[in-house]
């Protein structure tokens, strides 16, 4: 009776060590930062989530099928030696698309808010993520190179 | 094997199944974080200085005088500094008459539609030409397509004509040329 018990125990064991070591956790890739290019002082600039190569594009791999939490961090300014500019994400300045072949222009899932938290099941390439936005400079911006963080979080949701 | 002994393995073989199990839940991350960045650069702010009256030296009464926009020295010269081939606008609040210190005479002063010269090479008002800018240009209605010229910087000369009234009051007169200048984003 004991022997089973133990037999039992440690086939358990390696099966659940098995399927937690098979399952692939979320990794998220930086496609491409979200990029102004030369801002004239005073003149405000957008940036589409439509844009490729100056949208910020993330791309989330993982289990095919589970779904994920999508939560972005996302700066109020850029920095350049003190000195600040204004930054503005509106409320449909993200997209995302699940689908085996991606598209930026005419994505899955559009006009999505990244204030809040997304969900998405990933696909079978995964799950990629766009993100516009805006900046402010003033009309007495000093000149340089500005940049800023946008942290984007990732996590299966379990279902 | 007794009872005692196979209670033993038991218990050492549940303890190493959970060591294994949290060392194997550790290894799967729970959530991922990615660090993106936004970029961009900011080029040089806009200026515009008045380096040079609009002058008309001696004037007599009842004799109009014009000042034209190509004298080196007399013409009214506007130094405007920025970014290098950026699309700029220009506008000039132009005054209708010139008036004594006190304010007790007022001389009429008018703008011709060739009055104004826009110099993107930086060269002076007498030697510029139609391809170093625009020239003869109508100073209330300036071209929309102006740029800062490549090496910064872009010139704006101005020339203009008074007409004094045949009582005109003698005295040194004056008045205001305002100007505006802006990236329009091209």
């Amino acid at each position: 009776m004991c022997e089973r018990r133990i037999l039992c125990s440690l086939v358990c064991g390696v099966i659940v060590l098995l399927f937690s070591v098979s399952t692939p956790a979320q990794t998220i890739t930086i496609n491409n930062n979200l990029l102004f290019g030369n801002i004239y002082p005073g003149i405000p600039k957008s940036v589409t989530k439509y844009t490729a190569g100056a949208a910020s594009e993330f791309l989330v791999t993982g289990t095919a099928g589970n779904e994920i939490s999508i939560d972005f961090t996302l700066p109020t300014y850029m920095n350049q030696g003190g000195f600040n500019m204004q930054m503005i994400f509106t409320e449909n300045d993200c997209s995302f698309d699940t689908r085996a072949t991606p598209s930026q222009s005419a994505p899955e899932y559009d006009n999505q808010d990244p204030w809040s938290t997304l969900y998405g099941r990933l696909g079978s390439a995964g799950l990629t993520i766009w993100l516009g936005g805006t900046i402010v400079p003033k009309l007495y911006q000093k000149s340089g190179a500005y940049s800023a963080s946008i942290v984007l979080t990732v996590a299966y949701t379990g279902s | 094997m007794d009872i005692k002994q196979l209670s033993q393995i038991y218990r050492w073989s549940v303890i190493v199944t959970f060591l294994v199990l949290v060392v194997a839940a550790g290894s799967v991350r729970g959530q991922d974080v990615a660090n993106g960045q936004a970029t961009a650069n900011v080029l040089a702010a806009l200026s515009v200085t008045a380096t040079q009256a609009l002058q008309f030296g001696n004037v007599y009464q009842g004799v109009a005088k014009s000042q034209d926009e190509t004298d080196d020295a007399l013409s009214g010269i506007f130094d405007i500094v920025g970014a290098a081939s950026a699309g700029i606008s220009i506008y000039l609040t132009l005054p209708q008459y010139m008036a004594l210190a006190d304010g007790s005479d007022r001389m009429t002063i008018a703008f011709g539609t060739t009055d104004a010269t826009v110099d993107t090479m930086n060269v002076t008002p007498s030697t510029v030409v139609a391809t170093d800018g625009w020239v003869d240009t109508d100073p209330n209605n300036l071209p929309g397509v102006l740029v800062v010229g490549q090496a910064g910087q872009t010139n704006l000369y101005l020339g203009g004509k008074v007409i004094p009234a045949v009582d005109q009051a003698a005295g040194g007169y004056t008045g205001d040329i305002i100007c505006n200048v802006a990236y329009n984003g091209t």
